[in-house]
């Protein structure tokens, strides 16, 4: 259309052109888009006239002008520009500067179609290319953080590689997976991370979402309500994470032929470590003790809780040759040393057979602990088309090697994409993609610690690394016995030496991954398009986790050495055939409908397959024929999930858009209620479309009116409908066993159905401001409870069920506003977007609470009146009137049930809204990001901080001389409440009365977090430099990621990062078993293209 | 191109075709390829199921009565925390998911298979000693909706006395269907080894046990003249270990796997029985009760606060242990106001035994190769010699030691608790009870094969025959001198020492009579009422809306007539 009416101009112009006198000047130039590449069909026009022309495919143009007259250049998704023409004036080379609030905005929707942004009537989030390339995480996951509202990304913790939890629109459903789905170029892509063990045992595995290379990215759209993904059908219930990679795009190619290439390297640092007091050192009740505890005497000799008078330091007791200030080498006394090992004991002696001294300091090895990683990537892309735009081609090449901030723990990966597309004849086309993906992941384990060592059999690099006391330098104290051995400074060897974790326990992931699709086009005419396209997408993944003989877990098996080695292998094979019709239109254009109906397949396949060996043989030979013990690792799980589909749609004078849409589902896990259908309708209203009159170029200039209804379920996983036998060889010695298993089948398991309405406005206001609002309220029937608790009496301990309802509503509000605007070259940005997601569980059936997530005693629950993922564990007890009980000795006493007979409700871990807020300044090629993002309100059960606060190492413990009292009321006998004035010590008052507390609610704390998020500056090098050299385009930025939080409602000195889930990928939130700091990035990227 | 197009048309059909043949529109995936159906249950498969399941069940309950009643340490400060109801869930699933799920399935395979009369009624007399044990913990509790999920999926609980009249008949059917012609016997046994002579009296035993709860006296006396049941150790009812781990089992003692570790004993000992088996009554000589040495194995010789020997005056050179702040804090702080005179034992035990009071629950020092640690009976450690050595992996028997479940000195102390009751001589089966576990407490010896198991007489540590008779003489010369009171706290402490490693039996005893009151005292001054019933596993009360979690752990079984306890500490028992 538009090269058809300029062309009408062309010849009106030429008409003109033959009546003017004025002093005329062919002005030629070339116009390219802000990354420098040429920009074909920009309109150039004359001010004031109809003269005009458009930019050629290389971006050239030509036109004829007026002294005087000013030229306009416009192009859909840029700026408007204007240049006068002066007497001198001769070229105009322009660089046009995109409009980051493009109106009329083409998007991905479901199954890749494109459609206007303003057709639909639903919310999407576009996050382009270049929000997502050059940064400093690898893990496209943890780029998208803050990028968009009503998504949220919890990471594991911070090292390289670790686990991600993707929440579009919070969590509908305590069951299967809340975790959004992942489709690249229109294939389903497994995003599981599959950990070692559970996350008591294990929780070092990745997501395999990582295998992503987010330089190979040119677009991701998000869709997050049931209307916009209706089409994906069950699996698309958590929202659809749609990526479009520069690989797999080549048909939207401006150019013949784009060449890129960006490189980049960053610093990995640990975020920040707690503020450790360097006034007292190890110990308990201010008297000294190889403990875990950092209650001990003060590094200081005389006066109040000095040294001077503790006989182990003050030179007057203990063993001969004592002086003061120093104590006993722990290896000279330890008790361990003595049973097992004499001999290395005696290499802690001196020639006179005093033991060697140790002094009495602060020492500082936690913070020697941490290295500095580098993050380096290379990424780049090739792609092009013919001529006659008949064949296209891309290629990517992607590496990232990204070192994390703790020892041992590295990730590498290296994608290959190959792609293509041919039109054979007029009316058949072929498209095809390829991506390997090697992706190696090292990590030393880490597993969930309660405060003392690991808490699971394995061990964990966290677990006892943060307590250490402060008088305890583990660099100095030798880690390894003779034989191999853990050693360390406590008296029976309990903790396992941090850097012997380092050296002798291993945990990693190496997968190899391929994913592709081939689809064949066929067109009937100009309306009717067939289109079929297989695709799959596989991975093996090569798991191992060992630890040399002699670790110190306490678990027997661990402590013997152990190999186990399983592989992964998981794959989805889709297949997708669908007939569709676009661009009929009736009564003279003014009804438009489209159509489009389709079927789909998918299996998913599961196969994990292993060895358990123990015992190891020979010290630090790892073969399973090196070890005595062997077991067996083995899951086996296949599903089929077949859908049909539909959509209509329709427009009216393209200002009222109507879509309705439909699949049908069908699983082969379950024998009866196997299949759903979902419903699915929108309506988009663009007013100023329709009222001309509202619309004004310095007042409301677009808005559109939205509302959505959409229906989505999900099935239950896994074979929940059948109930069997746990068999087992060596029931008891040799005696094979078969029992009941604790699971019992539901033939009756029904899908779990979401409704959902939403409602949303999109405005731009005064050219600058965008606006975008949404409202939605969704409703869960059926919950599916895959493994529901049920009463042990019943002779099983878990089944699947149906229960209940969660009513659940949110908001996201997403505004930009162009503070400055082409003033003088600068530009000025504020984007802000703002989440808020409610829920509130309403119905659980019979049940008082069901505990799905984290312990029976202490984890998540749904119980009514409470949102969805409230935490409920023990409590302080409390009087019928609320106050808290202090016992006899000063102490808190705790209770589980609260006044209702119910585990108590200690915290929503869900945020009260999340807000980020992105600052861009732009002047030429310079330009200047900041964002901040605020998490306000929600709860976490933390570890980290009840540790540390309880054994007395932070600044938060260092005035501890005098005496605590703890509010609360105490009980007597007869029920009589007095105040309680009962003065405690320092270790009753944090370490009784905090973790090691029966009461889970003294480890509740605000997670609320001020986050400055990232900050970037990039130069872009004027295309005028670039002239003369073969690149389009060169870009140079620095960034830097989490270089500041503020916890601000934990205690300061422990500086918490919040953003952590000891609970992995599941839907356990809230909770810190410490699990590890998060990472701050900072460094540098090129981006060059040619 | 028009053949082009043909192609194409073709090609897509072909597509369709593969599309719709492909497996994965198969939509009958329902069996999990992880574990077997039901229909390939088998009989004999259960039967070690659920006789391992049941040794697992009684050890963990038997250890639970234990801590109560001072034959191990309760480490929490209050009986409340001690008892949480999360910490019984275990012994709840082994019951109901377990056991009685695979009873159930076994039992229509037995039917189905003929003649199978003898595992019906071993699980039957397993299940009753199961059900009974459940009353005695938790009082009311589900019996007849258990166990049938699809008419019950919130069981109600039973009244406690219908549940023991249920096992008491279930227990009468058991030893009926041991009579059935035909029967065929177990593929293996684990404890009787297919002798069901042993069985039926074991069934017998067990009908008295749950006589003397219900104080049914004439049932009592009736099955006690009978004289059948488990009278001589031949009969004991026992689970065996083995020193055997690897990846898929332990099945070294449970006690063994706590202390025998290359870290050190993790387990504490009850300050009270090593004191109390140390110092014993009057008359008794230094060396206490003759099964100490096999129950506790010391790698200390001095506690920091007590006497290295405590039959030397403390003035002695060096038989004043020093005080240890880092290793046993206590020893540095002054007794409990609240404890009575000094006679009862705190903190630290003479003669190198290092334990923790009763109810003590601090945290934990580097003490674990100071502690004292289990012997070489029930668990098969280490006899203690005066080696005074540090424990270790594989040292002693291996752990290749038992739970006891029933022992003939038990059937006597109850016959003696029956007499001393009812006014009948309580004194011969109390001499009886003490011989006879004497006797098999010292058999464990040998199984510590790096034990000097010389007599005291050689040089040795073993007690003479004439050790023991002067012991058990002493006590019944005492016994029979000693007033109502002595006689039930002497009753009582001997019922103690003889369910080391099982303390069920025990905590019922406790519970009828009160004995003995030489008991020590919660260490914390407000550890609030005694243990009258366990609350409900959380597992169990958290989600079955028929039945609510009890208010405290004050509610009493319905057997218990004694006089309720009170939050304040007075009341039923007298040591609290």
């Amino acid at each position: 259309m538009r090269t058809k009416f300029s062309g009408i101009l062309t010849l009106l112009l030429a008409f003109v052109v033959q009546l003017t006198f004025a002093q005329e000047k062919t002005i030629s130039g070339t116009v390219s888009d802000n990354s420098g590449l040429p920009l074909p069909g920009v309109n150039i026009i004359v001010k004031g006239t109809n003269n005009g022309t458009q930019s050629d495919f290389d971006g050239n143009y030509t036109v004829n002008v007026d002294v005087g007259q000013t030229i306009v250049f416009s192009y859909v998704g840029f700026y408007t520009d204007e240049r006068a023409v002066t007497a001198a004036t001769s070229n105009i080379n322009l660089q046009m500067s995109e409009d980051a609030a493009v109106l009329e905005e083409v998007v991905v929707t479901a199954l890749g179609i494109k459609k206007e942004k303003k057709a639909l009537g639903y919310a999407v989030s576009s996050i382009k290319e270049e929000a997502i390339k050059d940064s400093p995480e690898t893990d496209l996951t943890r780029v998208l953080q803050g990028k968009t509202a009503g998504i949220e990304i919890t990471t594991a913790n911070g090292m390289s590689g670790s686990a991600n939890k993707v929440i579009i629109r919070g969590m509908n459903s305590f069951s299967g997976n809340n975790n959004a789905l992942y489709v690249v170029d229109g294939v389903p892509y497994s995003s599981d991370a599959n950990a070692a063990g559970n996350f008591i045992d294990g929780n070092s595995g990745s997501s395999r979402s990582f295998d992503i290379d987010p330089n190979n990215i040119e677009n991701i759209d998000i869709l997050k309500g049931l209307a916009a993904t209706t089409l994906y059908g069950t699996a698309g219930r958590n929202g659809v994470i749609l990526i479009t990679t520069k690989a797999g795009s080549t048909s939207n190619m401006k150019a013949k032929q784009e060449v890129e290439v960006s490189t980049s390297y960053f610093f990995n640092e640990v975020a920040s470590l707690p503020d450790y007091q360097d006034k007292y050192g190890g110990g308990f009740d201010q008297a000294f003790g190889w403990f875990y505890s950092n209650w001990g005497p003060g590094f200081y000799e005389d006066g109040l809780g000095g040294y001077g008078s503790d006989q182990a330091l003050n030179g007057q007791g203990g063993l001969p040759g004592a002086t003061s200030g120093t104590v006993a080498h722990p290896y000279a006394t330890s008790a361990f040393l003595a049973a097992n090992y004499p001999d290395y004991q005696a290499t802690w002696y001196q020639e006179n057979g005093d033991a060697k001294r140790y002094d009495w300091k602060p020492r500082n090895s936690v913070e020697q602990f941490f290295r500095t990683g580098g993050v380096a990537s290379i990424s780049t892309n090739f792609r092009g088309r013919s001529e006659d735009g008949k064949y296209n081609y891309g290629m990517s090449f992607g590496h990232v090697n990204d070192e994390g901030f703790t020892p041992g723990n590295q990730i590498t990966r290296t994608n290959l994409t190959i792609s293509g597309g041919a039109k054979l004849t007029n009316k058949l086309s072929v498209r095809g993609s390829m991506t390997y993906t090697k992706t190696d992941f090292k990590t030393p384990p880490v597993a969930a610690s309660y405060g003392s060592s690991a808490g699971g059999s394995g061990s964990s690099i966290f677990g006892d690394l943060f307590y250490t006391p402060r008088s305890i330098d583990f660099y100095e104290l030798p880690f390894e016995l003779p034989d191999g051995s853990s050693i360390y400074y406590r008296d029976d060897n309990a903790i396992q030496h941090p850097l012997w974790t380092v050296q002798n326990s291993k945990f990693s992931q190496k997968v190899n991954r391929v994913n592709g699709f081939a689809s064949i086009d066929y067109n009937f005419n100009d309306n009717i398009n067939l289109r079929y396209q297989g695709s799959v997408d596989t991975y093996s993944e090569n798991n191992v986790n060992s630890q040399n003989r002699g670790g110190r877990t306490g678990n027997i098996i661990t402590d013997s050495g152990i190999y186990n080695t399983w592989n992964n292998t998981n794959l989805i094979t889709d297949h997708n055939l669908v007939l569709s019709g676009n661009n009929y239109s009736f009564f003279n254009d003014h009804l438009g409908f489209n159509f489009m109906a389709g079927a789909t397949s998918r299996g998913t396949k599961y196969d994990r397959i292993g060895v358990n060996s123990s015992d190891q043989q020979v010290f630090d030979f790892f073969a399973h024929e090196g070890f005595v013990n062997h077991g067996y690792i083995e899951y086996h799980e296949e599903r089929n999930i077949v859908g049909v589909y539909g959509q209509l749609g329709f427009d009216f004078n393209n200002w009222i858009f109507l879509n309705f849409s439909g699949r049908q589902d069908w699983v082969s896990n379950t024998e009866k209620n196997n299949t759903l259908f979902y419903p699915s309708t929108s309506v988009s209203i663009i007013p100023t479309s329709v009222f001309s009159g509202i619309k004004s170029e310095n007042g409301l200039n677009y808005l559109k009116l939205r509302a959505g209804y959409g229906t989505s379920a999900n099935f239950a996983t896994g074979y929940p409908t059948v109930t069997g036998l746990s068999l087992n060889t060596q029931g008891w010695i040799d005696n094979t066993s078969n029992t009941t298993n604790s699971f019992v089948g539901n033939p009756n398991i029904k899908p779990e159905l979401f409704t959902e309405f939403e409602y949303g406005i999109e405005a731009k206001l005064f050219s600058r401001l965008n606006i975008d609002l949404t409202y939605y309220t969704r409703i869960t029937n059926d919950l599916i409870i895959q493994t529901a608790p049920i009463p042990l009496s019943t002779g099983a301990a878990f089944t699947s069920t149906n229960i209940g309802e969660i009513e659940s509503w949110g908001i996201e509000a997403i505004a930009d506003l162009d503070i400055l605007k082409r003033s003088e070259g600068f530009n000025w940005n504020i984007a802000v977007n703002f989440t808020t997601s409610e829920s509130k569980v309403t119905d659980i059936g019979d049940n008082d609470l069901i505990m799905y997530a984290g312990f029976t005693n202490l984890g998540n629950g749904a119980r009514v009146g409470y949102p969805l993922g409230s935490i409920f564990g023990s409590r302080i007890k409390r009087t019928s009137t609320g106050e808290l009980i202090v016992d006899g000795a000063g102490n808190y006493e705790s209770e589980d049930p609260d006044e209702d007979q119910i585990l108590s409700f200690l915290g929503d871990p869900n945020p009260d809204f999340v807000m980020n807020y992105t600052n861009t300044f732009e002047y030429k090629g310079w330009s200047l990001t900041m964002a901040v993002n605020h998490t306000s309100g929600g709860v976490i059960y933390s570890t980290t901080i009840g540790t540390l606060m309880g054994r007395g190492l932070t600044t938060d413990t260092e005035d501890r001389l005098s005496t605590y009292i703890l509010p609360g009321v105490n009980v007597d006998a007869n029920g009589v409440t007095t105040v309680n004035n009962t003065q405690i010590n320092n270790s009753n008052f944090y370490f009784d009365n905090g973790f090691a507390s029966p009461a889970s609610e003294l480890m509740i704390y605000d997670a609320s977090v001020i986050r400055l998020r990232e900050v970037s500056f990039g130069y872009s090098l004027p295309t005028k430099m670039l002239d003369k050299t073969p690149f389009g385009k060169v870009v140079f930025k620095a960034s830097a990621y989490n270089m500041w939080y503020n916890a601000y409602n934990t205690p300061d000195g422990i500086n918490f990062d919040p953003n952590t889930t000891a609970l992995g990928d599941g839907n356990g939130q809230g909770f810190d078993y410490l699990t590890g700091p998060s990472s701050k990035r900072y460094g540098m990227s090129v981006n060059l293209s040619f | 191109m028009k053949n082009l197009n043909k192609i194409s048309v073709l090609l897509i059909l072909l597509l369709g075709l593969t599309f719709t043949s492909c497996e994965t529109t198969d939509l009958d995936l329902i069996n999990d390829p992880n574990q077997i159906t039901v229909e390939n249950g088998d009989l004999e498969r259960y039967m070690v199921a659920i006789q391992v399941d049941f040794a697992r069940f009684a050890s963990t309950m038997g250890s639970n009565g234990a801590r109560l009643v001072r034959i191990e340490q309760m480490s929490a400060g209050s009986y409340v925390n001690a008892f949480e109801p999360i910490f019984t869930n275990y012994e709840w699933r082994l019951a109901y998911v377990n056991m009685f799920s695979d009873m159930k399935n076994a039992a229509n395979l037995a039917i189905e298979k003929g003649s199978r009369g003898n595992h019906i009624a071993v699980m039957k007399i397993l299940k009753a000693y199961t059900l009974i044990t459940l009353v005695d913990y938790f009082g009311d509790v589900p019996r007849s909706e258990a166990n049938d999920l699809s008419n019950f999926p919130a069981p109600s609980v039973d009244p406690g006395a219908d549940v023991y009249a249920f096992a008491i008949a279930t227990l009468t059917e058991a030893r009926q269907e041991l009579d059935l012609l035909g029967n065929l016997n177990l593929g293996t046994d684990y404890y009787y080894n297919n002798n069901f002579d042993q069985w039926k009296k074991l069934a017998n035993t067990l009908l008295m046990q749950a006589y003397v709860n219900t104080n049914n006296t004439a049932a009592f006396n009736a099955l006690a003249n009978g004289n059948n049941f488990i009278s001589e150790t031949a009969d004991d009812f026992v689970w065996e270990y083995t020193a055997l781990i690897n990846d898929e089992i332990d099945a070294r003692a449970p006690g063994y796997q706590y202390d025998y570790t290359s870290g050190g004993a993790t387990s504490y000992k009850s300050d009270y029985l090593m004191n109390a088996m140390l110092k014993d009554d009057a008359g008794i000589g230094s060396d206490g009760d003759p099964r100490r040495r096999y129950y506790f194995f010391r790698q200390n010789d001095c506690t920091p606060g007590a006497l290295k020997d405590y039959t030397v005056a403390p003035e002695v050179e060096g038989n004043q242990c020093a005080v240890d702040p880092e290793r046993l804090f206590c020893s540095t702080s002054p007794r409990p106001a609240h404890y009575p005179g000094s006679e009862m034992v705190y903190c630290s035990v003479d003669n190198g035994y290092w334990g923790r009071d009763h109810g003590f629950g601090g945290g934990i020092p580097p003490d674990t190769f100071k502690r004292t640690a289990y012997g070489v009976y029930p668990y098969a450690g280490n006899f203690d010699d005066n080696r005074f050595s540090s424990v270790g992996l594989g040292q002693g028997g291996g752990g290749a030691g038992i739970t006891p479940i029933y022992l003939a000195s038990w059937s006597h102390l109850m016959r003696a608790e029956m007499a001393l009751a009812n006014g009948g001589e309580a004194g011969t089966h109390l001499r009886k009870a003490m011989e006879i576990s004497i006797a098999k407490v010292m058999s464990f010896g040998s199984k510590d094969g790096d034990a000097n198991l010389a007599t005291t007489d050689d040089g040795g540590f073993v007690p003479t025959t004439t050790t023991v008779n002067n012991y058990i003489n002493t006590k019944m010369s005492n016994f029979g001198s000693g007033n109502a009171e002595y006689k039930w706290n002497t009753l009582g402490e001997q019922h103690l020492v003889a369910h080391y490693g099982n303390g069920s039996n025990s905590y019922n005893y406790y519970r009828r009579t009160g004995y003995p009151h030489t008991l020590q005292w919660t260490v914390e001054p407000a550890p609030g009422g005694f243990v009258r019933s366990l609350f409900y596993p959380a597992d169990e009360a958290n989600v079955n809306p028929n039945i609510l979690q009890k208010p405290n752990v004050g509610v009493q079984v319905f057997w218990d007539n004694n006089p309720p306890s009170s939050a304040a500490g007075t009341g039923f028992p007298y040591a609290n």
